[in-house]
């Protein structure tokens, strides 16, 4: 469904997104798909044998195909989520179970569309955050046609903006 | 400055040689990556509305699709009895020289990407990067490299898709 730049408030929270809990099947699965062997993924006796991590690790690039979806189905389809930007903190261990969330930070009105801020993060069934970030979406205006596509980037006053 | 020696920060500004991927956009590859990172988003099949011209990949799809290509030396079987080997092949990473910095770990510390547009079932795709920065910063656990990777994929067209730039820790 289309969102528009007006619905959106500073300090709205999205609806998080729910990821597993993530097994030993789906870290293999993910693994298969790109076909990135890195033991510490499904070899739990190299992981913690030879690496000594406390289990097998989630992926990080599976973490962040996740941020992108979160975003990208967010934004809807005459949005775009143009910035994404996180930081690994923290390990993720097979078995947890994972909630995107988001929350918007600040508002920007560019010509044809308004672009939404947020802070975003991962955070496992215990609620410790593993992967901070913040992002960039633009929304269509009310009125106003879908965000172009291909995105074009607007150019804004503020150069503030433009490196957010 | 125990890391960051001269030799190192002459990486900085280095380039790849522009590097295709081996294999276009595949739907069967969409489809499992699709399943594995499980978003049913019908346009990864090009149903629904056909913004896209076609049936698209996932937004970070292209910087995963560099493999090894036929004729690459078959890394696992060399490593078979390596009891220290971790599985990965760096070399496939991001088509830049090594830095110089033998025995430090590779860390992933993150990303900031720019999205432009979702690459077509059958585009083929290539990637440029370089080496935007390197420095060096302490640690609890002791001195540390972040190295920024900057890396853009396009189509064959020249049509930008995303601009991914990195931060490698090393240490």
């Amino acid at each position: 469904m289309r969102r528009n730049f007006e619905d959106v408030l500073a300090g709205d929270e999205l609806t998080v997104l729910v990821k597993g809990p993530l097994t030993t099947a789906h870290l293999m699965r993910w693994s298969a798909a790109t076909e990135n062997w890195h033991k510490i993924h499904y070899d739990l006796p190299f992981a913690t044998g030879h690496d000594k991590l406390p289990g097998l690790l989630i992926n990080g690039s599976l973490k962040q195909q996740f941020v992108a979806q979160f975003l990208k189905d967010w934004a809807g389809p005459d949005g775009w989520a143009w910035k994404i930007a996180f930081q690994f903190r923290a390990m993720n261990l097979a078995g947890e179970r994972l909630e995107l969330w988001a929350r918007v930070t600040r508002l920007e009105r560019a010509e044809a569309f308004g672009l939404v801020h947020l802070e975003l993060g991962v955070r496992n069934g215990e609620g410790k955050e593993s992967t901070p970030g913040s992002a960039v979406v633009a929304l269509p205006y009310r009125d106003g046609p879908a965000v172009p596509y291909p995105f074009v980037p607007p150019v804004l006053p503020s150069a503030e903006a433009a490196g957010a | 400055m125990a890391l960051l020696t001269d030799d190192v920060r002459s990486y900085i500004g280095r380039t790849s040689e522009p590097w295709f991927a081996c294999d276009a956009i595949e739907a069967g590859a969409v489809r499992r990556y699709a399943q594995a990172i499980m978003d049913p988003d019908p346009a990864y099949a090009g149903e629904g509305r056909d913004r896209f011209g076609g049936p698209v990949a996932p937004p970070l799809y292209p910087a995963f699709m560099f493999r090894l290509p036929f004729g690459s030396p078959d890394y696992l079987t060399e490593n078979a009895e390596n009891p220290d080997f971790d599985g990965l092949a760096t070399s496939v990473s991001s088509g830049l020289p090594e830095l110089p910095l033998p025995g430090l770990a590779l860390l992933n510390g993150g990303a900031e990407i720019e999205l432009f547009r979702y690459a077509r079932h059958g585009e083929r795709v290539l990637q440029k990067s370089r080496y935007a920065d390197i420095t060096e910063r302490q640690s609890k656990a002791g001195p540390m490299l972040l190295v920024i990777v900057e890396t853009t994929y396009e189509t064959e067209a020249g049509e930008v898709l995303l601009k991914v730039r990195k931060t490698l820790i090393r240490r």
